[in-house]
């Protein structure tokens, strides 16, 4: 060890001269620590009627979907982003496909079939705008409470529409029945 | 005794691994501000080191149940603050070693000596070195890291490091001299 070595291990210390902002990095910190309230959700029994649905319509596996919100690894917000990224397309893609199933069913009445729709697009434009505010907030946790709850309506949606189409065939089969 | 080292703050790291808040906090406050220095002499701006400081804290309590004390709380983190940061120098493109003629350096000794040693003066000198050099005189001179340590964290071979190193004190030592 020569000299230089020697000086700058004695005075060590001395050279740590900043001073961290600790209340505003612990105040990001603790955000991004608490457990998010969705993994409660996801336990929720409403939910579980949706999967199911959802299941059964998309055929698909809800695989990605439950591992997004697996925080306890060690992610970086981009690979977190990346993540929500693919939720919002398998939604996106799952939404469509139920909207073009509702315009192309004969059975359901033209007013339900506006009413559901505008509601879709109610939803669809709250969707973005969450979006929007995601990306400037990954890790804002009511935000990505709010985007759950939007999937919440559009699951609820289509449970409803779906009890509207069964109620109507009973009615029908009722109606042939009598006669 | 080695064991006792090892074991430091252990009751603060087990009750952080359960969740415990205020353990959590307490750790944080206990490195929060050699942590910052550490990123802040690697990066050099407030808002990065900010950031690589938070996200480290982050992911050191999310992946805490794997910290099995093969090496001090301390040492743990700080491996996790240094290969965030040097991450962040290379997503940004930002050269960690000088490139010039790595194969053929000269071992030769360092006869200038320091005229004075003052640590405002090699804290100063170190600022005014190259990046590459400067990130080699860190982590061997200030972090305490050996060349097969630096070579794992730069992702360079060990001789590389070595004779890095013996450029970067040359080139400091020149600097301090000056007047």
């Amino acid at each position: 060890m020569d000299d230089l070595e020697k000086f700058i291990k004695d005075n060590r210390p001395l050279f740590d001269e900043h001073k961290a902002d600790r209340a505003k990095i612990w105040e990001h910190i603790e955000s991004q620590i608490d457990t998010p309230k969705s993994h409660r959700f996801w336990r929720s029994p409403l939910l579980k009627i949706a999967a199911t649905i959802l299941i059964i319509i998309s055929g698909g596996s809800l695989y990605k979907f439950s591992t997004v919100y697996d925080f306890n690894q060690t992610q970086q917000n981009n690979a977190v982003y990346h993540e929500l990224h693919d939720i919002d397309r398998y939604y996106k893609s799952l939404v469509s496909f139920q909207v073009q199933l509702v315009k192309n069913n004969q059975k359901l009445q033209p007013e339900d079939k506006k009413e559901f729709l505008s509601f879709m697009d109610e939803l669809d434009t709250e969707y973005d705008l969450l979006k929007l505010e995601m990306a400037k907030n990954l890790n804002n946790e009511y935000i990505l409470e709010a985007i759950i709850n939007n999937y919440k309506k559009r699951i609820e949606l289509i449970e409803n529409l779906l009890k509207q189409v069964n109620n109507s065939k009973k009615m029908n089969s009722n109606e042939d029945y009598i006669l | 005794m080695k064991t006792n080292i090892l074991y430091t703050h252990k009751d603060l790291v087990e009750q952080s691994k359960s969740g415990d808040r205020n353990s959590q906090y307490r750790l944080y406050e206990l490195y929060v501000d050699s942590m910052y220095n550490v990123s802040m002499r690697i990066l050099n701006v407030k808002e990065d080191a900010e950031d690589i400081v938070q996200d480290s804290f982050v992911d050191a309590f999310k992946n805490l149940t794997s910290f099995r004390y093969e090496s001090t709380f301390g040492s743990w983190l700080k491996r996790i603050v240094i290969n965030k940061s040097i991450n962040h120098l290379k997503r940004k493109r930002i050269p960690l070693v000088p490139i010039e003629h790595h194969e053929y350096h000269i071992h030769e000794e360092i006869n200038d000596p320091v005229i004075a040693y003052d640590v405002h003066k090699v804290k100063t000198g170190i600022k005014k070195l190259p990046i590459g050099y400067r990130q080699i005189i860190n982590l061997y001179l200030i972090e305490g890291y050996d060349h097969i340590e630096i070579a794992e964290i730069l992702e360079i071979t060990v001789s590389t490091s070595k004779s890095q190193y013996h450029r970067a004190k040359k080139k400091l030592i020149k600097i301090i001299n000056t007047p």
